[in-house]
């Protein structure tokens, strides 16, 4: 008889009944789960830099916790050796000593206060690890694509003993620490993918060559994690269904099912699909990719294995997984970006509240931060690493209750109107447009997965309705409006203005602004400038060519998307040169002429380039009402891009904290 | 204003090949520093090999995100030698890769080297220019041989610095 750990019974809630599949318990080796919900494994960077728990950490894990409903949650990939060959991250946990278990067993109570299943997972870094020392190691000492990973060195047949002991002892560990599963993380280029792959292993001896020699460590380790762990506690691996590295030579897909098998074989309990290298060169889970790309791949592992299979990859609503599990593709669906933007996803989808998600936007800041070595944050989840400040989490009422104008339903202003609201203040939001969503509305008719940002629009609006938010649209604010009104607080919400061109000519009938084309209402001739090289430029710019118009993109930053995080800035690069963009960095335009414009570099060089229109996408604070505001003695507050010209993260950020404020 | 076209182009290719001279004459300078810092029994070829080693390891290194063999062996060839011949061009030479006689094999011709030039400012031996270039070239396939599993080789067949009027670099896959 499988042993479960809590009791939970779904069936009075709504979601339950919407998506059944997810909701239905399901037997991983001797434990039974009670619904089909995994938070997969999430570096975070918050721990210290000699692997101990913080609190930062314990409390952020509580929190994905409560959100799988009696599911698995699972913590970061620990390392296991001393020598920190294994660490990929600065702030990774550790496990190489029993000295850790105290602080690894407070991550598993909090799981477990939570009723849900604590899963623990083993993660050598392999190729990309070694942050803090001057190697990594690795099955063969192949060159690093990448300059910030450092050099490989090949392991000896005694070092692959130590390894595999490693993860047999950090098992044991895990196990002590009170974890109820373990799971050997083989995802993205870490030692055990090293090890698979035709790639990173070039090895003679028996731990190289055919793809079950490639295999014959990862065997080892399975078999030794497995025996550490005994019957009761279920292990199962990470292992890529497509490596996306033919263009290093790569596993075949093939040999990757073949993987699947050998695990199978040597004992695993379940196998969690993953694909794609860091190193590869095809995007796999950036917004520019669809949702559901990706699950066929869950498909096709469940034709090769009778064993559980667990997905993850851009799965962002349930409606997918859940049909996926229904038609048997599928065991698992797995989360961690979308918990990480909402840690209470799937409790909110079974509590039929989806109208309260705040969805992730698949922007990669999350990764970007932990290649730079710092704790990981959110773009959309201002909450995300304050879990452990009640100030952030559960801000508490306000002493003074108070009538505030928020001006600019965009995303500032939404998202500090229901945090007031939510702390007792009466709020009212006004906005000259007749909808909600302020530059949303524009920015989400670029290409690409933009249309995805308005996620965070829906999210707040169904916060407004619930913290009883009294909105005011096709109203603008004037002077006037505030002194009739005399809120205790204004929040200005406004977003930027786009200033007329300083440029000679800058007044020509040819120059139109951003807003206006993006929703378009002004039409744009075929061959166009757009100036301004930060997003909203590129998203414009992307947009016309899409339309087959030659775009060229003139812009004062040094590099186009300079307001991009380096995790996927490079995707609109490429997808700026497959569309012929030409971009002029780190330079204006001179001069506004009835052929086109004059480019002037940064250092002097002037040249022409013809066009029939010029869209001004560069922005400025905005200024106005501030000064009226002051006048009246009334608080004021500018937040968004009103403040600086930023992105949808500030705005969101922005608003969260001084909606705490107020 | 009107752009005058014939003005800012000169005044651009005046800047890059004010740029592309000082290549040369930063590298003579920092060998005479090493050579002096080397003392007497310093072998000024040795020191240049040595050099000409560092420089190729840290080329190949910036080849190995731009090389795929996702068109297969011949492409992969064609495309490093033209990544090769790419390294003249920067410095203000002219050359090109094309097909060899054999199968495996590409051809980097350069027709334009300044090289010899700059050196004979500082009064390097010319035999020193044609083989360092050799010997950085090498350097540059080391990790790409690796990397990509294709045991690679490179020789000088020509060199302008020994009066051939044109260099010429075999490069090829061994076995
Ligand atoms: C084409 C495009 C692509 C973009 N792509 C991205 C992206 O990929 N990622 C990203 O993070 N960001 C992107 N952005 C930027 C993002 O949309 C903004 O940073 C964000 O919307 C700013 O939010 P905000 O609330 O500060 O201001 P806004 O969204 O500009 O909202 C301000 C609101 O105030 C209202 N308002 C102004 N004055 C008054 C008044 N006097 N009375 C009443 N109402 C008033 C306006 O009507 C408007 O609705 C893009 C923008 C564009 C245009
Ligand atoms: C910030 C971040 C940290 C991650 N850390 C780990 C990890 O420690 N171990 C692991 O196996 N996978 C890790 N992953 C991969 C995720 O578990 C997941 O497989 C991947 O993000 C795809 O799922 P998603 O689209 O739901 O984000 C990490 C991903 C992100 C974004
Ligand atoms: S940082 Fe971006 S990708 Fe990461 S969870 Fe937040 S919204 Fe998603």
């Amino acid at each position: 008889m499988a042993r479960l750990l809590y009791e939970w019974d779904y069936s009075q809630y709504p979601g339950a009944k919407s998506y059944p599949h997810l909701f239905k318990p399901i037997q991983i080796g001797n434990l039974s789960v009670p619904n089909r919900i995994k938070y997969a494994a999430t570096e975070d960077n918050f721990n210290t830099h000699d692997g101990f728990i913080t609190d930062a950490d314990v409390a952020y894990m509580r929190e994905r916790a409560k959100g799988v409903v009696g599911g698995l949650c699972f913590m970061q990939g620990v390392y296991m050796d001393p020598g920190r060959q294994g660490q990929g991250y600065v702030g990774q946990a550790a496990c190489w000593d029993d000295q850790f278990i105290p602080g690894l067993k407070r991550i598993a109570d909090a799981i477990h206060a939570e009723r849900a299943v604590a899963g623990f997972q083993l993660m050598d870094c392999g190729r990309v690890g070694a942050v803090e020392v001057d190697y990594c190691h690795g099955p063969s000492a192949v060159p690093q694509r990448l300059r910030i990973f450092k050099p490989v060195q090949e392991m000896s047949k005694a070092d692959i003993q130590d390894v595999v002991q490693q993860h047999v002892a950090a098992a044991r560990r895990g196990v002590a620490a009170g974890f109820d599963m373990m799971e050997i993380s083989g995802i993205v280029g870490y030692l055990i993918s090293n090890f698979i792959s035709s790639y990173t292993n070039r090895r003679t001896d028996e731990y190289g060559g055919d793809i079950r020699g490639r295999m014959r460590m990862v065997v080892e380790i399975i078999q030794g994690v497995k025996q550490a762990c005994g019957p009761d506690i279920p292990v199962g691996i990470r292992l890529c269904s497509e490596e996306l590295l033919d263009d290093v030579r790569g596993n075949t897909p093939e040999e990757s099912m073949q993987t699947y098998q050998i695990a199978e074989e040597a004992g695993a309990d379940y196998i969690s699909c993953t694909l794609g290298w860091q190193e590869s060169i095809y995007p796999v889970i950036s917004r520019d990719i669809p949702m559901g790309n990706w699950i066929h791949l869950a498909k096709r592992a469940k034709q090769h294995v009778k064993i559980p299979i667990q997905m993850a990859y851009r799965l962002f609503k349930p409606g997918l997984p859940n049909e996926t599990i229904g038609a048997g593709e599928l065991d698992i669906w797995e989360m961690c970006r979308s918990m990480i933007a909402d840690p209470l996803m799937p409790k909110k989808v079974l509590e039929g509240r989806e109208n309260e998600i705040r969805h992730c936007v698949a922007c990669n800041l999350c990764l970007a931060r932990l290649f730079r070595d710092a704790p990981m944050t959110c773009y959309i989840n201002p909450v995300c690493a304050h879990e452990s400040n009640p100030e952030f989490t559960d801000p508490p009422p306000a002493q003074d209750k108070k009538r505030i104008m928020i001006v600019g339903a965009g995303p500032a202003g939404l998202e500090c109107a229901y945090m007031a609201a939510r702390r007792g203040h009466e709020v009212h939001v006004y906005d000259q447009r007749s909808g909600i969503g302020g530059t949303l509305n524009e920015a989400r008719n670029a290409p690409y997965g933009d249309d995805e940002l308005w996620t965070c629009i829906e999210y707040q609006q169904a916060m407004c309705a619930k913290t009883g938010v009294q909105f005011h649209l096709g109203t603008a604010v004037t002077e006037q409006l505030l002194q009739d009104e005399l809120p205790d607080t204004v929040v200005l919400a406004t977003g930027p203005v786009y200033p007329q061109l300083t440029a000679k000519g800058g007044d020509h009938k040819k120059v139109v602004y951003l807003l206006d084309v993006m929703n378009g209402k002004t039409p744009v001739g075929g061959n166009v400038v757009v100036y301004g090289n930060r997003k909203p430029g590129i998203g414009c710019a992307l947009h016309l060519a899409k339309q087959g118009k030659k775009v060229t993109l003139v812009g004062r930053e040094k590099s186009a998307g300079f307001d991009v995080n380096p995790s996927f800035k490079w995707r609109y690069l490429i997808y700026m040169r497959q569309a012929g963009i030409n971009a002029y960095n780190g330079c204006d335009i001179e001069e506004v002429t009835d052929e086109g414009v004059i480019v002037r570099s940064y250092d002097g060089y002037r040249w022409p380039v013809a066009c029939d229109t010029v869209i001004v996408s560069e922005r400025e604070a905005n200024a106005s009402l501030k000064q009226a505001a002051l006048s009246e003695g009334i608080e004021l507050f500018v937040i968004g891009d009103a403040l600086v010209p930023r992105n949808l993260s500030s705005a969101v950020h922005d608003g969260y904290r001084i909606g705490m404020r107020i | 204003m009107p752009v005058d076209a014939e003005k800012e182009i000169t005044r651009l290719w005046r800047a890059l090949h004010g740029a592309q001279d000082e290549i040369g004459k930063t590298y003579y300078r920092w060998r005479q520093v090493a050579l002096e810092l080397a003392g007497p029994g310093a072998k000024p070829l040795e020191v240049g090999l040595r050099a000409a080693e560092v420089f190729g390891k840290e080329i190949g290194k910036g080849f190995l995100p731009r090389l795929n063999w996702l068109k297969g062996e011949d492409a992969f060839l064609m495309n490093l030698g033209r990544s090769l011949a790419d390294i003249w061009g920067t410095e203000g030479g002219i050359a090109v890769a094309e097909k060899g006689a054999h199968p495996g094999e590409v051809l980097i011709r350069c027709t334009r080297d300044p090289w010899p030039s700059w050196a004979k400012e500082y009064g390097v031996p010319m035999e020193e220019v044609a083989l360092c270039r050799e010997r950085m070239f090498q350097a540059v396939l080391e990790d790409v041989s690796v990397f990509f599993r294709i045991p690679l080789k490179i020789e000088l067949v020509k060199a302008i610095p020994r009066g051939q009027g044109e260099t010429v670099l075999r490069l090829y896959k061994t076995a």
